[in-house]
């Protein structure tokens, strides 16, 4: 018995996470995929760093310089702090002879350049390194989980694990950047603070007020419309959604006469979404209002207060005007500040998706030494007392051994969950099982590496997955090893040639994902055509049961039986014909072997193969309804073999269980 | 895929047809959203006389800085502190009083006109036909009705005012500045235009980048998603490595266009800076040796610095808003092609269809052309279903039946004369009441995300239990709603429980059985279901719809051998038609259908010389050379 899977908690990967704490370890993390750019993710760093200690330079050359020293020369100006920028300026003037105006203006221009290469350079460097440090993350990410096995996909959705490679990752760029951002405002922050105490502490204390007033405000405004956000959001999502699904089922909604009712129900909806952006937006403009109103209020208070100031000449009037500038430089990182946070949260809880997708360790065993396969192998297989279960359910084989010897085909017949498709899945190694239950040519399958043997077990699952891209492409997989020639003749060797031929651009015809511009049968002959290229040793195969018109049949029959030609073949039939056309049958009924042998030979024994054989091809309804009313007075298992569908353990050779897919936009 | 930014719908909807870039020409379309604004004009104008007036309070703040510093400056004045710090407050106590109701009205606006054009879009569209729905795919209108209306709401409430605004801001400015020196004004103003013009280009020639980067991230979420769809096929080919390499390269190439558009648009702050620079530069300058000269004061020079950051804001974002009305524009262009699509079925009630309906259906020389295409899908066919009856049709893919099933309820524009139920043109009576009394089950089995009985009694949601039951018994679902987790409640579709194709097929029949019609079309609707299944069904059919007219399509001899005839339809006619027994003895198509489905010895010799035939003439005019599903 395996329980790989057994006491897992798959909910907790489709959980959605919502972070609410800073996590310094995830940040940390995150870092590691940063290393190799950490030159130019530190250059990037010190430029801002520069870049605000050069943006705090300019309103003093306004104030202090221009004003104290040039137009309202005031003895007191010099003594004060201002980085040499008088010094520098009448060095300047002195040197091209200008008066000291011109000194200041000269300063200012190279100051404001300076300025602007080292943005430049600054978001040049960011973007570069951020960009390369998640593009690491994100190839890491699907490489893990491109070699996630089929317990993993059997129970998580691939919409989930699609949001971790796109959005999440996005999410982090846009954590990245706003978090320089905030840098590039935070350190003139604290600059202009240091220059304005120097300047007069008074004033500064005073001002200093205004910032916590506008945080706590800042604070209550964010939280009361995260919450409104989020039913703005949702409301419009329910709103789009409807409109879709009225879409997509627009035959079925005109056909059911639907068309008032569901106008009147998406006018519900879209009246529910207007709502909700009336409300947003009461609390929009307020906000927006009270973030321009923090700045002239403090200028009201450096006019009054500041003014005074000057009058007792404990202030110049250059120094008040730098006042005036500063106001913005510690004003807007504070009311910035609070949407930093909701981008913070989210990217935590993106990286915390990210990691969990990482980190998740479930991986198919594989031998510490796998055996080497020879050039070709003969293709004999075996399966020796066999048993196996899914993660906490009951045995789906309970104990089958059989064997085929090279070249030979077997049919597996059986009614629904007998277990035929984890015959398949179990030689193809999609699931971890107990050693000494399935050998090729002799040898353990569990001591070949999965990816060996996959190239030599072929597998053709009922519905064949078609790949956007070429007809050429979809046969190739894009294998390198698998040259155009080879795919033709391949193509050619399953009667798909003729077909491809007539399509508009032959082998280069672009396919639509799930294949939308082909026939059913269509699709089989390149199913069938992409294993053959491969030329797998064994072939499992899932035989479609989609019903389809004469001539394809009969193309796919004789498509069938050349590709099965010389290999060694498991075939879960769901035709007469195609029974007929293997050499043993194998009956599985709820995980256990019941008959094998040749069909006549199971005709002679009139067993359940012999009950199977009749009742489908009974003339008259009547006599079929008296023998499914005579079965099931017998409380024998349905037999359904023809299917496609129904048991849960048994829908698609490869397992879809639980797969939800959000394949349309 | 879900877009980043503003949730789910935020971004744009991939899968939708490119676009190309909105130009001057398409402006013009704006005006088409006037009865959308009309009906708010009044409170329009109040909005925009508001914000003028929020706005011009706003250019009182530098001037009261202006009368202060002129005081300070003076050593012989007295300070002149407190009455400019109160007309301070007095400005930010406007904006609360003004500026909020204002903004607010004008944003509503916004939201409404959204509303209503978003109304009128779901209602108009749900009444459009197979053509419609041929040109326009899903993804197309989802793309017109979220992304542009939202764009058009955009311009409603940013991109007009914003216009209006920056005239008037320009103006109220210029006013205050001219007041204070008009030399210095000139030279201030003069690189704006620049400003503008430049931002406008930049927004315009930002597009490209954008686009190229919004599409190497669809390749990428397009690949991710097919890939992992595809997981299964790709381990069991062991193609594992090989697809990591593309994804590589993939996520590479997007993160080359990402930085190409911040690049750009790190190029484009340069460029504005650098002419924005300009101003200030002037101030200090030529400011400068006004104040030395003594023909200005400080008090203005600083005000100068105060009006130019107001307006430099303003400039800066005018080519953006410029760049966002023919955006828009765009996007009004591509809301009216959906809102001014004429309705290809159109409703008459010339007849009523009252009275008991017996259910004789009729296609008198009915034929049938899709529009642009070459040859007529349907050649005149004669086709009679007498009350109570079972009929099949049988035929190739693309053979023209699902189209004649559709002719029935109109879901064509099913020409007139053609098809008469009871003796009445199908065109003549009101759809609603013809699709009451015919039902059609479609092909594609179409669950919607909401509990299955819901989706069951679709049509009418009040149904109560032993209705459904029984039409779930007869459909061959009971099995099935046991095995579901809450019954009947369990929620299927999209966002559901995921069922198989044969279960989704029996639940769409379930769906189109408890209707009861007197008239029920069935296209295909066994084909993912086990034959043995299918007898029972057939079976559940018969007692349901004893003594009802059905008419049926199908691939299968073993379903259409039970009906009271068979038509065999091939390029949009009647190939063959009769009973079983008599089509059997005619030795045609269906004689060869029903040898290849059989698997009985004395039918193999027959299958093997068809193969044969089919070999030598595939190439012209065999089955499989014709692609596309069915109709």
């Amino acid at each position: 018995m395996s329980e790989v899977t057994a006491g897992r908690n798959y909910s907790a990967f489709d959980a959605e996470l919502t972070h609410q704490a800073l996590n310094m370890r995830l940040f940390m993390r995150l870092l590691r995929w940063a290393r190799p750019y950490r030159i130019t993710l530190g250059t990037s760093a010190a430029l801002v760093v520069v870049w605000a200690m050069v943006s705090v330079l300019m309103p003093i050359i306004q104030g202090p310089v221009v004003v104290d020293t040039i137009l309202a020369p005031n003895e007191s100006a010099e003594s004060r702090f201002n980085f040499g920028l008088i010094a520098a300026t009448e060095w300047l003037s002195q040197l091209f002879s200008m008066p000291p105006l011109g000194g200041a203006v000269m300063l200012f221009v190279g100051l404001t350049l300076a300025q602007l290469l080292i943005m430049v350079g600054h978001q040049l460097t960011l973007s570069s390194g951020a960009l390369k440090t998640l593009r690491d993350l994100r190839l890491d990410l699907f490489a893990s989980l491109e070699h996630k096995p089929a317990s993993f996909y059997d129970h998580v959705a691939v919409g989930r694990v699609m949001t971790r490679v796109t959005n999440d990752v996005e999410n982090l760029f846009r954590l990245l950047r706003e978090f320089v951002a905030l840098a590039g405002q935070f350190v003139p922050f604290f600059f202009a603070m240091v220059m304005m105490l120097v300047y007069s502490a008074e004033l500064t204390g005073i001002v200093l007020l205004i910032i916590p007033a506008a945080a706590v405000a800042t604070y209550i405004f964010r939280i009361a419309m995260r919450e409104i956000f989020r039913l703005v959001r949702d409301s419009m999502s329910a709103l789009n959604q409807y409109l879709q699904e009225d879409l997509m089922g627009i035959e079925v909604v005109q056909l059911s006469g639907r068309e008032e009712m569901n106008a009147q129900e998406y006018r519900v909806l879209n009246q529910e979404n207007r709502n909700q952006e009336y409300r947003a937006i009461n609390y929009e403009v307020v906000f927006e209002t009270f973030n321009t109103s923090l700045t002239s209020i403090a200028i009201a208070v450096i006019i009054w207060y500041g003014g005074g100031q000057v009058v007792q000449e404990e202030m110049t009037l250059g120094a008040l005007l730098m006042f005036n500038m500063y106001i913005n430089m510690m004003i807007t990182p504070v009311s910035t500040f609070g949407h930093f946070f909701n981008t913070l949260f989210r990217a935590m809880a993106s990286g915390e998706r990210i990691f969990q997708a990482i980190d998740w360790d479930e991986r198919l065993r594989e031998p510490e030494h796998p055996a080497r396969l020879p050039e070709r192998l003969e293709g004999r297989v075996e399966f020796r007392n066999a048993r196996f279960a899914y993660a906490a359910s009951d045995p789906v084989l309970r104990d089958v051994s059989f064997s085929i010897s090279p070249g030979e085909k077997l049919a597996v017949v059986g009614p629904t969950g007998a277990g035929k498709s984890t015959i398949i899945r179990l030689l193809a190694r999609f699931y971890d099982f107990d050693d000494g239950m399935i050998f090729v040519d002799g040898i353990d399958v569990n001591h070949i590496a999965s990816g060996d043997l996959r190239k030599r077990v072929g597998v053709v699952l009922q519905d064949f997955h078609i790949f956007s891209g070429t007809v050429l492409e979809n046969i190739s997989l894009n294998d390198p090893g698998i040259s155009r020639e080879r795919a033709q003749w391949a193509a050619r060797a399953v009667n798909a040639d003729g077909f491809i031929r007539d399509l508009a651009d032959g082998y280069e015809t672009e396919l639509a994902e799930r294949g939308h511009n082909l026939s059913q049968g269509q699709q089989q002959l390149l199913a069938f055509a992409r294993v053959l290229a491969s030329d797998p040793e064994i072939l499992v195969l899932d035989e479609a049961t989609s019903s389809i018109d004469t001539g394809t049949e009969l193309i796919i029959q004789d498509a069938l039986h050349k590709l099965t030609h010389g290999r060694t073949c498991i075939i879960i039939a769901h035709r007469l014909q195609t029974i007929r056309e293997c050499d043993r049958i194998l009956v599985l009924d709820q995980g256990m072997m019941k008959e094998l042998g040749t069909h006549e030979e199971l005709i002679a024994k009139r067993g359940i193969y012999f009950t199977l054989h009749e009742l489908q091809f009974q003339d008259s309804v009547g006599a079929a309804e008296l023998a499914l009313r005579k079965r099931r007075e017998d409380e024998r298992p349905r037999w359904v073999d023809m299917s496609d569908e129904d048991d849960e353990d048994d829908d698609d050779v490869l397992g879809r269980r639980g797969m939800r897919t959000a394949r349309r936009t | 895929m879900h877009g980043g930014g503003g949730g789910r719908w935020g971004g744009s909807v991939v899968g939708a047809p490119q676009r190309d870039r909105a130009s001057f020409q398409h402006l013009g379309h704006l005006k088409r959203l006037m009865p959308y604004v009309r009906r708010y004009a009044v409170v329009l104008a109040w909005g925009v006389v508001g914000l003028l007036i929020a706005r011009l309070a706003l250019y009182l703040i530098p001037w009261a800085q202006k009368l202060a510093i002129e005081s300070l400056e003076d050593p012989v004045a007295e300070p002149y502190l407190v009455i400019p710090a109160i007309l301070i407050l007095g400005v930010v106590a406007s904006q609360f009083a003004i500026y909020i109701p204002a903004r607010r009205a004008l944003r509503r606006i916004s939201i409404a006109a959204a509303y209503d054009l978003r109304k009128r879009f779901f209602n108009l569209v749900q009444y459009q036909g197979p053509n419609f729905f041929n040109r326009f795919g899903t993804g197309d209108l989802m793309s017109r009705a979220v992304n542009d209306i939202s764009m058009v709401r955009m311009v409603v409430s940013f991109g007009a005012v914003n216009i209006v605004m920056f005239v008037f801001s320009l103006a109220a400015a210029l006013g205050f500045m001219l007041a204070m020196s008009p030399a210095l004004t000139a030279w201030v103003v003069a690189p704006l235009p620049f400003v503008a013009a430049i931002g406008f280009m930049m927004a315009r020639g930002m597009f490209p980048f954008f686009r190229e980067r919004q599409e190497a991230l669809a390749t990428l979420t397009a690949f991710t998603q097919e890939n992992l769809n595809g997981i299964r096929t790709i381990q069991a080919m062991a193609q594992e490595e090989q697809e990591i390499e593309r994804f590589r390269k993939a996520s590479t190439r997007y993160a080359q266009k990402f930085y190409r558009a911040e690049r750009y648009q790190v190029i484009v702050n340069v460029a504005m800076t650098l002419l924005t620079m300009i101003s200030p530069v002037v101030i200090l300058l030529y400011g400068g040796l006004l104040v030395l000269d003594g023909s200005m004061s400080i008090g203005a020079f600083t005000a100068f610095f105060g009006y130019l950051v107001l307006i430099t804001a303003q400039v800066y974002s005018i080519g953006f808003s410029l760049s966002m009305f023919t955006s828009a524009a765009a996007a009004t262009q591509r809301i009216f092609e959906i809102l001014d699509y004429p309705r290809e079925v159109v409703d008459v009630a010339e007849v009523e269809l009252s009275g008991e309906i017996k259910g004789r259906l009729e296609f008198r020389n009915f034929s049938y052309r899709h529009p642009g295409a070459a040859r007529p899908t349907i050649d005149g066919i004669n086709l009679r279903v007498d009350a109570g009856e079972t009929v099949a049709m049988l035929g190739r893919i693309g053979s023209g039946k699902s189209t004649i099933l559709k002719a029935a309820v109109r879901l064509i524009d099913t020409p007139r004369g053609s098809v008469f139920l009871d003796g009445k043109d199908v065109c003549q009576v009101p759809i609603r009441r013809l699709r009451e009394a015919v039902t059609m089950v479609p092909q594609d089995p179409f669950l919607f995300s909401a509990a299955l009985k819901e989706n069951l009694t679709y049509d009418q949601p009040d149904r109560g239990d032993d209705e459904i039951l029984e039409a779930v018994h007869a459909a061959g679902l009971s099995e099935t709603v046991e095995r579901l987790v809450d019954g009947l409640d369990t929620v299927v579709g999209e966002r559901g429980t995921t069922l198989s194709g044969g279960e989704k097929q029996r639940s769409t029949l379930a769906r189109g059985l408890i209707r009861r019609a007197d008239v029920l079309l069935l296209d295909d609707c066994f084909s993912s279901v086990d034959t043995e299944t299918e007898e029972l069904i057939l079976g559940g059919l018969q007692r349901m719809r004893a003594g009802k007219t059905t008419l049926l399509i199908s691939h299968r001899v073993s379903t259409a051998r039970h009906a009271n005839r068979i038509y065999v339809i091939d390029n949009g006619r009647v190939l063959e038609s009769g009973t079983h027994e008599e089509l059997l003895a005619q030795g045609g198509y269906y004689a060869d259908l029903e040898a290849v489905q059989s698997s009985q010895d004395r039918d193999r010799a027959r299958r093997g010389q068809l193969l044969r035939q089919l070999d030598g003439a595939r190439a012209e005019t065999m089955p499989l050379a014709a692609t596309g599903s069915d109709d």
